[in-house]
């Protein structure tokens, strides 16, 4: 840490290259384009006008919703906690029997969520799911709204968001020690103390960045809430968004969201706390591989065994009804009564009959996957800069390249296409409104926190002593870098890459304003597939999308992620004292927290 | 050893699409910037937020066979907007079409829309469209309208459509749509407010009108996102709500309904969707080539046979469906002031947004 | 051949290392010794270039090197975790360096080859993924891969520390051959003192950022120049004012009353001392006996001090606890600060 100078920054070429590419990235793209939006918006006529914060104080409904975000945001902080610690310890840390197929039926929030994730809840709970209609049918009197509010959003989200804990506690549960559970269990300590009083509180430092990470997606909710809040629990969200698409509404929309972004930075600085405390990383030279622990006492067992079944139907059973939804006519689904001759392939045969299905799924998947790529590349280097240089410049960077954090991508997209729709220096004296670039830009953005937080810390977790080795033996930093450091980040870099690409797919948010008309991308067409005042199988056709993005989706976590979890127990033999942890799992934090606090599509 | 390679072949990735970048980027802009005078070919790209139910396709290939190349972007109404006032510097589309006079109110004021008078200029009546310039054109016409299922004997139906709002015995058996980024949703609001203007007011209306507002929204239900209003009708969640007309017929069709329509005194809200040449665009000819063809009687007629439309082109509306003549013919227009409301539907949709909405 | 030459070492307003001044000698084992956070690493890290000092030189044989980065000193350096690259085969480490310098491929094979042969490193093992040795081997590793380019100096931090106790001894004796058979000039850090006082041909005693002494081990330990230095290496007994005055009034004039002073246990007898005439008796009672084979181990009250005694019993009966005791104590063997 003794190179914290401006100085040492300047000494190496491939640092200045960095930064200075970086600078220009920053200011191009990041603050020059939405300083522009805000101060268009603040100060139309080149006065400052305050009316916007006059408006959102006497408006009830918004500070009303305003205050439902946080209050959903706080609660799940709770809730996730306690179902995501629940479904880790039973699938990586208990005994259980089948826990492999447990894992699975967990990790598909994995491939699905907004609103077909909410629409799936509700068929099934909801005032016309069946099991709403089979409670009934037992008991009359039950409340056929019972599942809407706060309550149900709640319930909603807590399943939906335990990504965090299954990619991020999973892998941190697996460094845990195990000679200290060994000793522990010497001393006669039972299967709760060594539980609550061992692994709990060497996994405080990650269950608490997750907690950060879920809180973040609480603030941002959108879709649950629309579709299961009812009148009583609406979020910011929505009225986020709708203001940014009108004009005059935009400064309200910008001061929400403003205003969430300052809990965001306020948690962001936590984030930075508990990193620095660097507590992240089993501090055991030669770390016994955990075992998994038999749970002894019998009617505990059973009971736990059935907890986990019974969260296992409830993870996987909207992701089956969606595959069958998917073959049902939709007015079958919308009206509830689902009969045989309900089944249908038509709502395939028009998704694939329609002239170019497949275009917008090639343009999305070229789109997403050079965006995550140049994410992903481009900010190994500057994690890496970030974090050996701590210097007022790089603080003042780091935040900077926070911005897509705070505003809405609504906002982001719109600022780029105002900005550069003449010719700009900044970019050559191009003009880029129209090109196929923009969008890419725009992609690259939105996803640059996300993929900053995740390589930082990778970066972190490489001990420093290793790139001293390197230099020692008379390795350039280049090299270093390349030889060295990239190979021992590039599981995590390659499961980030995946993460985003697979958020970026069904994007609509900023490709509705930036596509290029030759290049639809797939939320564009699904959009324009699922619209229309006579389209009445619109539910149906969102369903056969989903099939096939969940498809799409599932073979890139395959490819990251699903090769190494088939055999999780070789994986962990592997790891020794001086190797560094394969931290693939780790990083594959869920698609949530990557989000922006307010993203309209679904 | 495999290590470092992964490591070269990642930058290789990386490089390639970093060529592939700049050769989109160089040749884009070279096209964008460079072809003012030259770039008469190539493709038309039409905008438009009325792509949906199959018309997008149905249009590209009369289009194709009329020997127009055409791309149609297909938005949502405000994003539609949205995105041509944003591109006015540098357009990419040529034609705009399907927004409502508000919206095309807004490209007017914000120089996005070029002034052309269509050869079918005469077959249409000047007042539905930009009647003082003349910088957009009428299409078609809708009305957005309460409907009910007259099949079902259970409902007790209002002699006036503000009953609904006014009599506690429909308190949340109607619903509203509360999406007001929307052009319906919009128009709705428009339709309320209407007969409560009063320039001299803050926000150009009265506080009756806001109570009318406020006591819809308050004793109506939201519309769900996701599902269908008739879908809630069969399963007898709701009595009433709100639709553009076009979408009467196919939905009688897939749900077994006979729609109703509660008609206001007053009439109700009609939309024009319009269309013009976009401001800038380098295919200025093939793009006022398009407008003759597409707004002429014989196209605008098939489009209203297919569609169930109701074209304004006088010429167009023989081939319209007898049914959709008979229902538009049967709703009378209420009286908007289009200026007044163009002007203040963003403040009306954000103060609705603040204080009414539940 | 290594001289620090008034380095002062900061971490912004905290001084780590206030004014150093070292001379090693070519082919020296030099230990630098000292608990935890006492400066020796840090010493150790701006000899390698890791830390920029901010005042002084650093000298490798007579030439400064203090603005030359780490990579351009030629020194070799062993980490206290031994930093071996994980990606990369066992092999593959000690080539690295071969390979920054862009050697020819056969060349590599054949130095690699060499040096592991040195370090006791099969062929099978220049295969194996760094995870899959022991302890000890990986720090072979580490050693080789420093040593295959033939640096001008080793630097060792703590190498020893991870590993087992009785590997540790082991591995001690073959780091000092190794040592001894290249010839090469070695800075070896460690909190150890029985380690530095095996291994070392002179130590540095840090404490504090500041050197309390240089010498031999053996200097070290008989002639400790300071307090800290006495009781920071090896066992000590403190002795109490009142057996202090005790012992001045037995005779043991040439100490100084009042001052504190130190004996090693080693150097306390039970029995009148063959070769020290000057020793002092004083009474005292036996409160606990050790058997240690070799040796024992006696706890001995007398006048207010609890002493420890070290000494050889063949053939004489040992005291028993609770007996009275004699204790001889030689004035020349006191060590007073």
């Amino acid at each position: 840490m003794s190179n914290s100078s401006l100085r040492s920054m300047v000494r190496s070429p491939l640092v200045v290259v960095v930064t200075l590419v970086l600078l220009w990235f920053v200011a191009t793209f990041l603050v020059f384009p939405n300083v522009n939006l805000l101060v268009g918006t603040f100060f139309p006529d080149g006065r400052f006008s305050g009316g916007a914060v006059e408006k959102l104080l006497s408006s009830e409904r918004a500070m009303n919703s305003l205050w439902h975000s946080f209050l959903l945001a706080a609660t799940l902080a709770v809730t996730v906690n306690v179902v995501g610690i629940f479904i880790v310890l039973v699938t990586e840390y208990f005994a259980i029997r089948g826990a492999r197929l447990l894992w699975l039926g967990y990790a598909t929030t994995l491939i699905y969520g907004g609103i077909v994730l909410a629409a799936g809840y509700n068929f099934i709970y909801g005032r016309y799911g069946f099991i709403t209609n089979a409670v009934r049918n037992v008991f009359p009197d039950v409340d056929p709204n019972w599942f809407s509010g706060y309550f149900a959003v709640v319930v909603v989200m807590t399943f939906a968001t335990t990504t965090n804990h299954m990619l991020f506690l999973g892998s941190s549960l697996a460094k845990i020690d195990y000679q200290t559970i060994e000793a522990a269990r010497s001393m006669g300590a039972s299967t709760v103390r060594i539980l609550w009083r061992i692994v709990l509180p060497a996994l405080r430092p990650m269950i608490f960045a997750v907690t950060v990470l879920t809180f973040l997606t609480g603030l941002g909710a959108l879709t649950a809430p629309l579709v299961l809040g009812g009148q009583d629990f609406q979020t910011i969200a929505p009225i986020i968004l709708t203001f940014s698409r009108s004009t005059g509404s935009r400064d309200l929309a910008a001061l929400l969201a403003i205003l969430l972004g300052v809990a965001t930075i306020i948690l962001l600085a936590l984030m930075n706390r508990v990193e620095k405390s660097g507590v992240y990383f089993s501090v055991a030279k030669v770390a016994t591989p955990l075992k998994k622990q038999p749970i002894r006492n019998p009617l505990a067992n059973a009971l736990v065994h059935v907890a986990a079944y019974a969260l296992f139907v409830v993870y996987a059973a909207p992701v089956l009804l969606i595959v069958l939804f998917s073959f049902l006519e939709s007015t079958a689904i919308l009206t509830g009564t689902i009969t045989w001759d309900a089944f249908t392939l038509d709502n395939y045969a028009t998704v694939f009959g329609s002239t170019a299905v497949l275009r917008p799924f090639v343009v999305s998947v070229v789109y997403s996957a050079l965006a995550s790529l140049i994410a992903v590349v481009g900010l190994l280097f500057v994690a890496r800069i970030l974090q050996k240089h701590r210097n007022p410049l790089s603080t003042l960077i780091e935040y900077l390249l926070h911005i897509p954090w705070i505003l809405p991508t609504i906002l982001i997209a719109l600022a780029l296409l105002q900005t550069f729709d003449r010719p700009n220096a900044l970019v050559g004296g191009n003009v880029l409104t129209g090109t196929t670039v923009l969008l890419l830009v725009a992609y690259v953005v939105v996803k640059i926190p996300f993929t900053l937080r995740l390589l930082k810390a990778s970066f972190a977790s490489v001990p420093e002593s290793l790139e001293d080795a390197a230099r020692i033996l008379g390795a350039p930093a280049l090299y270093t870098l390349r030889t060295v450091l990239f190979p021992l980040v590039v599981p995590t870099a390659a499961a980030i890459t995946a993460l985003n690409f697979n958020s970026l797919l069904d994007d609509y948010d900023a490709a509705v304003f930036l596509y290029h008309p030759l290049y639809q991308p797939l939320g564009i067409a699904i959009k324009a597939s699922t619209e229309g005042e006579n389209n009445l199988d619109s539910m149906s056709i969102t369903f056969v999308y989903t099939v096939l993005l969940m498809i799409i989706m599932g073979l890139t976590m395959y490819l990251v992620y699903g090769r190494s979890r088939v055999s999780p127990s070789r994986r962990r033999r592997r790891r020794s004292g001086v190797s560094v942890p394969d931290r693939t799992a780790e990083v594959l934090v869920a698609a949530d927290p990557q989000r922006p606090p307010v993203r309209s599509s679904t | 050893m495999h290590r470092p390679l992964r490591v070269t072949s990642v930058a290789t990735v990386l490089l390639g699409a970093l060529a592939l970048t700049a050769c989109s980027s160089g040749g884009e802009a070279a096209a964008g910037s460079g072809g003012e005078s030259a770039d008469a070919g190539g493709t038309l790209v039409v905008y438009t937020n009325s792509n949906g139910d199959g018309r997008g396709e149905w249009i590209t290939e009369q289009a194709t066979e009329a020997g127009f190349d055409i791309e149609i972007v297909g938005l949502g109404g405000a994003d539609l907007a949205n995105r041509v006032v944003a591109e006015k510097n540098n357009p990419v589309g040529d034609v705009v079409f399907g927004l409502n006079n508000m919206y095309f109110e807004t490209l007017k004021a914000e120089e996005a829309i070029a002034p052309y008078t269509p050869a079918w200029s005469g077959e249409v009546d000047e007042q539905a469209g930009d009647a003082e310039d003349g910088a957009y054109w009428p299409l078609v016409e809708q009305a957005i309208v309460t409907v009910y299922d007259s099949a079902d004997d259970s409902i007790d139906v209002p002699d006036d459509v503000s009953k609904l709002w006014t009599d506690d015995s429909y308190a949340g058996r109607y619903e509203v749509n509360t999406a007001l980024g929307q052009a319906t949703p919009q128009l709705v609001l428009a339709g309320l407010l209407a007969e409560h203007t009063d320039e001299g007011e803050d926000l150009g209306v009265t506080e009756d009108g806001w109570e009318q507002v406020e006591a819809y929204f308050a004793n109506g239900t939201p519309a769900e996102e996701g599902t269908d209003l008739y879908a809630r009708f069969a399963r007898d969640e709701m009595d009433f709500g709100t639709i553009p007309s076009s979408g009467i017929t196919s939905r009688d069709a897939e749900y077994g309904t006979t729609t109703g329509i509660l008609v206001p005194e007053n009439g109700v809200p009609y939309v024009t969707e319009q269309i013009a040449v976009i401001e800038g665009t380098k295919r200025q000819d093939q793009a006022q080539e398009f407008i003759d063809w597409f707004g002429s009687a014989d196209v605008q007629g098939a489009f209203a046979a297919e569609f169930s439309a109701y074209p304004v082109n006088e010429a167009a509306r023989e081939q319209a469906l007898p049914e959709v003549i008979e229902r538009m013919e049967s709703l009378p227009k209420q009286e908007i002031d289009w200026t007044l409301t163009r002007e203040h539907i963003g403040e009306w949709v954000e103060k609705t947004e603040l204080e009414y909405l539940p | 051949m290594i001289t620090y030459d008034n380095i002062e070492v900061r971490f912004g307003d905290h001084i780590a290392i206030p004014d150093l001044n070292l001379e090693v000698s070519q082919g020296e084992f030099f230990t630098l010794l000292g608990p935890s956070g006492c400066g020796k690493t840090t010493a150790l890290r701006t000899l390698a270039g890791f830390i920029d000092p901010s005042r002084g030189e650093i000298l490798l044989e007579g030439k400064p090197v203090t603005r030359l980065p780490s990579e351009k000193r030629r020194v070799g350096m062993v980490f206290q975790n031994y930093a071996l690259f994980p990606s990369m085969s066992v092999g593959e480490n000690i080539a690295f360096g071969l390979r920054v310098r862009k050697t020819k491929g056969a060349e590599v094979s054949r130095l690699v080859a060499e040096i592991a042969d040195q370090v006791e490193l099969t062929p099978e093992q220049l295969e194996k993924n760094v995870s899959e040795l022991s302890g000890g081997q990986q720090q072979r590793v580490a050693i080789a891969r420093a040593l295959v380019l033939k640096p001008r100096i080793l630097l060792l931090d703590e190498p020893l520390s991870n590993l087992d106790a009785k590997l540790r001894v082991q591995l001690r004796e073959q780091l000092k051959n190794l040592q001894r058979e290249l010839g090469i000039t070695t800075v070896y850090v460690t909190h150890d003192q029985e380690e530095a006082l095996t291994m070392s041909d002179r130590i540095a005693v840090f404490n504090k950022g500041v050197v309390e002494q240089v010498g031999t081990p053996q200097e070290i330990y008989e002639r400790s120049a300071t307090e800290f230095v006495c009781t920071f290496i090896g066992a000590m007994n403190r002795l109490s004012p009142e057996l202090l005055d005790e012992l001045l009034r037995g005779g043991a004039s040439s100490l100084g009353a009042g001052r504190p002073s130190y004996v090693r246990p080693e150097r306390i007898g039970l029995r009148p001392p063959q070769f020290a005439p000057g020793a002092v008796r004083v009474e005292g009672i036996v409160c606990e006996r050790a058997f240690h084979g070799v040796y024992s181990t006696y706890t001995i009250d007398t006048h207010g001090s609890r002493i420890r005694a070290l000494v050889t019993e063949s053939g004489v009966p040992a005291l028993a606890e609770g007996s009275r005791a004699e204790v001889y104590v030689d004035p020349a063997s006191v060590l007073q600060y």
